[in-house]
């Protein structure tokens, strides 16, 4: 037994990875004016795709469907290439995240299933009802224990757009039923790999795949969809771990993510959200006239402020903060009268030595001029990329933790707070993470600029996806606290009252 | 180390404010002993993988719940996800053993339907001298309970690993039999990972939802 195996203790996850397989990604492929492949992705849908070099490395496991893969991965890169004008403005506003996340639902299950057939050459109905054969067959197999087995779930969701999109390939299948098993025995390779495909499509922007899972899904929670998120992570690293020799810097933001407490907090976030929204709605039962009319008005009130945080991307760009000391003056700002100091710190100093690592990146000149043995050895793009993970993970670990500190100490303390106060703080800390992607991106071109694009573009879109992500999962949380100020608002008006 | 592990318990810790509640925790996953520390506000978390057997591992997610009674509205509403639990007083406080009962009643009553496996604990077991409550009480209480019970040390790194590993053996003995299942919706039990190995269908059966209590 390793005693010191405390989790907080552990290094960077590294796990060995076909890094190599990543999508054959060429400038050139990839300009807009690319025909079929641009025009079928719409730009929300880009926001939900994490570009991963997994899918492509299942491509090499199937030698005998090369022709197809190599029409995937160059969509694919148009994909992830074209967003890059997009990546610029994520978050410019955040007028009710879980709207815009449903409306994009809808818009994206449609490019799902036309980017799997147009990316594959249309599969002929016979094709698709393998592929549901297969995906049936997963789920049967699937270990019973394995609660967070995704077809299963997505599948049993009828109003998930997974399961919408069952029913659909499912009709076809009762067509192709009847014209017999010989057709569908013709290539089960290519079909297993339609099937795969198509899934990892779907499956693609995971983490964003499963938050707007989660928002149809009312019993999904954020915290689940993270886990989930997670869960798969760790089980891709046990694979990889298995079967690779070769070892690279990967870095999960999922793993990373839960490994600072971030799930935790989280859920017990949601744990005090959901508690506080059931006690406001049973003391609104009580009450009627007038009563419940003036209630119900400073409710709303609160609601308001939830709905209006605006967050300007571009501004960002203006101001420098080169050693963290401007967000800790503004965290510091909009956490006055909120006694958290503690997780405030831990925080700042998060944030802090992200950007210390940065300078570091950044800065290999001085170090040459210190000594020629202290010359530290040059950081590889994985490492970077890594790094910039870590931190991004960490700084949204930390900021849930500090809502979670927020909603506790909100509800037994009889204080009152202004909701304008957190949405200053969700600001705030959107633009840290946004600020701080733009620094580690910046940092990844530096290091890799003797690197090909095909393997610096994958890695420089990551970090921007998991920003924008993370700044998803800040301003959920943020949302999460509406139902702590409403229930809060209620207590001190019942005492002032009383008395 | 790869973060490879069978099952995940959570486990959440209780008991007076003071009795060393976090102190016993950090010494089991961070192995070292704090002085000085703030009472926990609220809730913390802490996360440690336990050897069980050769290469069984269990993830331990330990919840690490505030003791003071302002508190207490917002830690109720975080027992139910447990499957286990460290119910702790200190041996030198007698109110703090006396406590233990309503800290039971506490948790028994949050959990439903579920059912928590609890370990009882008398802790600071170095300050001997000042001890006000014997062993032989405290384990009377516990059988009575139908708990185990251990005394540990922080301070002294005395019984902290053996506390821990003895509840978590216990809760796997009970997901092993089938008296704990994992179920949907509920965190106390999660399945890990293992590679290239199934679970054999007597470790993880998703049979219908049974209770304990």
């Amino acid at each position: 037994m390793s005693d010191s195996e405390a989790t907080a203790a552990e290094g960077p996850e590294v796990a060995p990875e076909v890094e190599d397989a990543s999508p054959a990604e060429t400038p050139d492929t990839s300009s807009p004016t690319t025909p079929d492949n641009s025009t079928d992705v719409a730009p929300t849908r880009k926001t939900r795709r994490r570009p991963d070099p997994k899918p492509a490395a299942e491509v090499e496991e199937m030698p005998k469907v090369e022709e197809q893969p190599s029409k995937v991965t160059s969509s694919e890169s148009t994909v992830s290439q074209g967003g890059w004008g997009y990546w610029g403005s994520w978050g410019k506003s955040i007028l009710s995240t879980a709207t815009a996340t449903v409306a994009t639902v809808g818009q994206g299950l449609t490019q799902v299933i036309e980017k799997a057939e147009t990316s594959l050459g249309i599969p002929s109905p016979t094709e698709l009802s393998t592929q549901v054969e297969e995906e049936q067959k997963q789920q049967g197999s699937s270990p019973a224990g394995d609660g967070s087995s995704e077809t299963d779930k997505a599948a049993g969701d009828a109003s998930s757009p997974v399961g919408s999109a069952m029913g659909m390939l499912s009709s076809l299948t009762s067509v192709v039923q009847s014209t017999g098993k010989t057709v569908i025995t013709g290539g089960l390779d290519a079909l297993e790999f339609i099937g795969k495909k198509t899934m990892d499509v779907i499956a693609e922007g995971d983490p964003g795949f499963k938050k707007t899972k989660g928002l149809m899904n009312r019993n999904a929670t954020l915290s689940q969809v993270l886990r989930e998120a997670k869960e798969r992570e760790e089980l891709q690293t046990a694979e990889k771990e298995s079967s690779d020799s070769e070892k690279k810097v990967v870095a999960h933001y999922g793993m990373l993510f839960d490994e600072f407490q971030g799930l935790s907090h989280l859920e017990a976030l949601e744990i005090l959200s959901r508690e506080s929204e059931s006690k406001v709605k049973s003391v609104l039962t009580t009450l009627s006239g007038d009563e419940l009319v003036q209630l119900r008005e400073e409710l709303e009130h609160i609601k308001e402020s939830f709905s209006l945080v605006e967050f300007d991307d571009e501004e960002v760009d203006e101001k420098k903060d080169e050693d963290g000391t401007e967000f800790e003056k503004e965290l510091t700002k909009a956490l006055e009268g909120l006694s958290v100091s503690t997780t405030a710190d831990k925080l700042s100093k998060a944030c802090k030595s992200a950007t210390n690592q940065i300078t570091d990146m950044t800065q290999p000149e001085r170090e040459e001029e210190e000594s020629e043995e202290v010359v530290k050895k040059t950081l590889s793009v994985e490492e970077v990329h890594a790094a910039a993970i870590r931190s991004l993970a960490e700084l949204t670990a930390r900021s849930i933790e500090l809502f979670h500190k927020l909603a506790e100490m909100i509800l037994f303390s009889n204080g009152s707070t202004e909701p304008s106060v957190l949405s200053q703080l969700t600001v705030v800390l959107c633009k840290e993470i946004s600020l701080l992607s733009k620094k580690f991106t910046s940092c990844l071109t530096t290091t890799g600029s003797h690197e090909k694009g095909d393997v610096l573009n994958p890695l420089i879109t990551g970090v921007f996806l998991e920003a924008s992500n993370s700044a998803s999962y800040i301003q959920d949380a943020f949302q999460l606290l509406m139902p702590i100020l409403e229930i809060s608002h209620i207590q001190r008006r019942a005492e002032s009252t009383e008395q | 180390m790869e973060a490879i592990w069978l099952y995940q318990f959570r486990l959440i810790v209780i008991g007076d404010s003071t009795v060393g509640k976090s102190c016993l925790i950090r010494r089991f996953t961070e192995g070292r002993f704090a002085q000085v520390s703030d009472p926990t506000v609220g809730v913390d978390f802490f996360s440690r993988l336990v050897e069980i057997e050769p290469g069984k591992r269990i993830k331990l997610q330990i919840w690490d719940t505030a003791g003071q009674e302002r508190f207490r509205s917002i830690t109720r509403a975080y027992y139910r996800n447990s499957v286990g639990g460290l119910l702790l007083f200190d041996i030198t406080n007698r109110r703090s053993f006396q406590n233990v009962h309503d800290w039971l009643e506490e948790a028994r009553s949050h959990v439903q339907p579920h059912s928590i496996v609890f370990l009882l604990v008398g802790h600071k077991c170095d300050l001997e001298a000042q001890r006000q409550v014997t062993r032989q009480e405290a384990e009377k209480l516990a059988g009575a309970y139908g708990m185990r019970y251990i005394e540990t040390s922080a301070r002294d790194a005395i019984n902290v690993e053996h506390a821990f590993t003895e509840l978590t053996r216990d809760i796997f003995a009970l997901v092993r039999s089938g008296d704990i299942t994992i179920q949907e919706g509920w965190e106390g039990v999660k399945s890990g990972f293992v590679p290239n190995v199934v679970h054999s269908s007597e470790e993880v059966t998703k049979s219908d939802r049974r209770c304990l209590c």
